[in-house]
């Protein structure tokens, strides 16, 4: 989180990480699609080479709270190719929320293990707690055959720490969803950490409301606890 | 931590904050220019600093003719003044100048974000017919008409015309914002990536350095330990070889046959021992490249003779043939005649050593000329690379075992042995290639070797005419 005191504004930085292909991006380009078009900033990408990311993806959400601050949260991607591991860092720094988007494919399985294994590691080498760091799982491409059963993800859930999604990117289903449990729970981790109501009379409400007003939806957690 | 936060800072403050610092001016006066070229309308950019990054405008008729009149200019200063102090928040703003003429000023936004504003104007309204009141009262009756068709020569849009232009021109510079911050985010990218490697190689040269480190420390101790057992074992055995010496040779009184014979065999294995481990110091010498050469002018012809002599008697044992080959002529080398002799006897040795009963062993000398890089040479340079030293190179060939093709890269390295079952049928402990390879290096010159399993070996031995140091 960065506070500029002069300017008035609260930047938070949010990543979507997880292994090669599982939808990362699609997740990024389906919120951008789903946002009002007048008041949308543009989805930038970095680099791409054969459609795949080498940088990072960017989309600036930027909200302008009653109390007058505005608070910009801006969705980074990671590469998720293995060998990006050390943009994946460089991305992660100062990160104040992570999505995890695994792929729900049986066949995936273990790529996603070595992604999240990877998040921790770098989360780690950032100076990050991993147990404090706000994390929430998306089970992407639930329309695919072959993939692991919503009651197999529920038991999962129960015995995890992190809230879970089920989304389809491609069609936008659970994308909504996933991005503002995320930005619920990095809010509160930074409530816990700044006090930003007491300091600035900005609540956790505000800002969601503020979303589901640009997104034209209602929220609707897909099995989270 | 703490660099890790500032890097944290680098990468988020990757924002655009000041118009200035995305827009090359140049490229966007042109941009402006074209726009005025298309649409005759003036056009400024400002930053939100207040700084001018552009003008493209001309000045109208009547604005000139205003301006000579005192009246007019005060009046035109004014106008200006009043338009510059306008900073739109967030819609664009309309002033109206006292010729009737408009001025439309629209912020620039990005990223949610007021980074400056365009002054579009003047130009005259469509829908305007009449000259306004606050002009007619600043001329004079007579110039009335030639101020109005001054005015006439300003360009008319329709102020919903206008903004449409206004907002082509907003998203023209959207655009071009939008492609700076990319690449600003781009190059951040690059830099913070650029760190990160560096980061990681200097984390890996330093590990590299410390393994290093290490190692040559325990190589060290290792020469030292082996140096100081070294010269301890000698003074002991010259002991034991001086006095199987005097009994042998009955100073100690007379000896019977077994007595004579096994004061023999103390005396040769004591032999073969020194010279072990005088070879284990000349090795850890040449290893640390202490050992200094005696050089001096010596003949070839002479030296190959010498060896010829020395190993006849082991030869003479197993019928072995020597047969020497070296012309009359050759040039003499600059060498140390004592480490020179060690190498050939060295490689002699092993050739009488290896090779079966009634073989044949051949040692040659011919004089060669070196050319660097001669392997790989493709006659780029010739005028530069051509000979011009020359050299001897001796060649020791015998008719032996032979060497496997596996072996060979390793047998010049200390205490390789072909195979076990070849150290037991023969003696020694893999130091004497070794020795040789690195007093041959010691000379500047090199040693190789070709071979066929029960054929045969030839070893090369190539001296320059001088080691290169004395050049």
């Amino acid at each position: 989180m960065q506070l500029d005191f002069q300017a008035r504004e609260l930047s938070i930085k949010l990543i979507y990480y997880g292994p090669a292909l599982s939808g990362k991006t699609t997740n990024l380009q389906a919120i951008h699609k789903l946002l009002a078009p007048e008041r949308r900033s543009r989805l930038m990408t970095l680099e791409t080479r054969d459609d795949r990311t080498l940088f990072f993806d960017l989309l600036p959400i930027n909200l302008n709270t009653r109390c007058g601050i505005q608070v910009r949260i801006k969705l980074f991607t990671v590469p998720g190719q293995v060998i990006h591991v050390s943009t994946r860092r460089l991305v992660l720094q100062g990160a104040d929320g992570v999505a995890f988007i695994a792929d729900s494919q049986m066949s995936e399985a273990r790529s996603n293990q070595e992604s999240f294994m990877d998040l921790r590691r770098n989360l780690q080498e950032n100076g990050f707690d991993c147990a404090k760091m706000p994390i929430v799982i998306q089970y992407n491409k639930r329309d695919l055959p072959n993939i692991r059963g919503e009651e197999e993800i529920r038991k999962m859930q129960v015995k995890g720490l992190e809230p879970i999604y089920l989304a389809t990117a491609t069609r936008g289903v659970g994308v909504t969803e996933t991005f503002l449990g995320l930005v619920s729970a990095a809010w509160n981790k930074l409530e816990q950490d700044h006090r930003l109501t007491d300091r600035f009379s900005i609540e956790a409400k505000d800002i969601i409301d503020d979303l589901v007003a640009r997104f034209g939806i209602q929220p609707m957690r897909v099995g989270t606890r | 931590m703490a660099e890790g936060n500032v890097k944290r800072i680098e990468l988020m403050l990757s924002e655009v904050t000041k118009l200035e610092e995305l827009i090359d001016r140049s490229s966007l006066s042109e941009v402006c220019r074209s726009f005025f070229d298309l649409f005759g309308l003036s056009i400024r950019v400002y930053a939100k600093s207040g700084a001018l990054l552009t003008d493209v405008h001309e000045e109208r008729s009547v604005c000139r003719y205003l301006n000579q009149t005192p009246r007019g200019r005060a009046a035109c200063v004014h106008t200006v003044a009043e338009i510059q102090k306008i900073n739109p928040s967030d819609k664009t703003l309309v002033h109206r100048c006292f010729t009737g003429a408009i001025y439309h000023v629209v912020p620039i936004w990005y990223s949610d974000r007021q980074l400056g504003r365009i002054i579009l104007g003047p130009f005259l309204p469509a829908e305007i017919s009449e000259m306004p009141e606050s002009l007619l009262e600043l001329i004079p009756e007579d110039a009335r008409e030639q101020v109005g068709n001054a005015l006439a020569e300003m360009p008319r849009v329709r102020e919903a015309t206008l903004v449409r232009i206004a907002a082509h021109f907003r998203n023209i510079l959207d655009l071009i914002l939008f492609a700076g911050h990319r690449s600003q985010l781009m190059s951040d990218m690059h830099l913070a990536s650029v760190r990160e490697s560096y980061k990681e190689l200097a984390e890996r040269n330093a590990s590299l350095q410390e393994a290093y480190d290490r190692l040559k420390e325990l190589d060290q101790l290792k020469s030292d330990f082996l140096a100081t057992v070294s010269h301890e074992l000698r003074t002991p055995l010259t002991s034991i070889i001086g006095y199987s010496e005097m009994l042998v040779s009955g100073i100690g009184g007379d000896l019977n046959e077994q007595q004579r014979g096994f004061a023999s065999t103390i005396h040769s294995k004591g032999e073969l021992l020194l010279a072990l481990i005088t070879n284990l110091l000349d090795l850890n010498k040449l290893e640390h490249e202490k050992i200094s050469l005696n050089l001096r002018t010596v003949d070839p012809q002479a030296i190959v003779a010498e060896i010829v002599e020395t190993i006849l008697p082991d030869a003479a044992k197993k019928g072995i043939r020597v047969e020497p080959d070296c012309p009359d002529g050759l040039h003499y080398l600059n060498a140390d005649p004592v480490r020179l002799k060690q190498i050939l006897i060295n490689l002699a040795g092993n050739a009488v050593k290896f090779t079966p009963d009634n073989g044949v062993v051949r040692i040659s000398a011919s004089s060669v000329t070196l050319s660097p890089n001669e392997s790989s040479f493709d006659g780029i340079g010739v005028a530069v690379m051509a000979a011009t030293e020359r050299a001897i190179e001796f060649a020791i060939r015998d008719t032996g075992i032979g060497i496997a093709r596996d072996d060979l890269e390793n047998i010049f390295d200390a205490f390789f042995q072909v195979d076990s079952g070849s150290t037991r049928e023969y003696s020694g402990i893999g130091l004497g290639l070794s020795i040789a390879k690195k007093l041959a290096e010691a000379h500047g010159g090199a040693i190789r070797v070709e071979s066929e399993p029960n054929v045969g070996s030839t070893f090369y031995l190539l001296l320059p005419e001088r080691p290169p140091q004395t050049v």
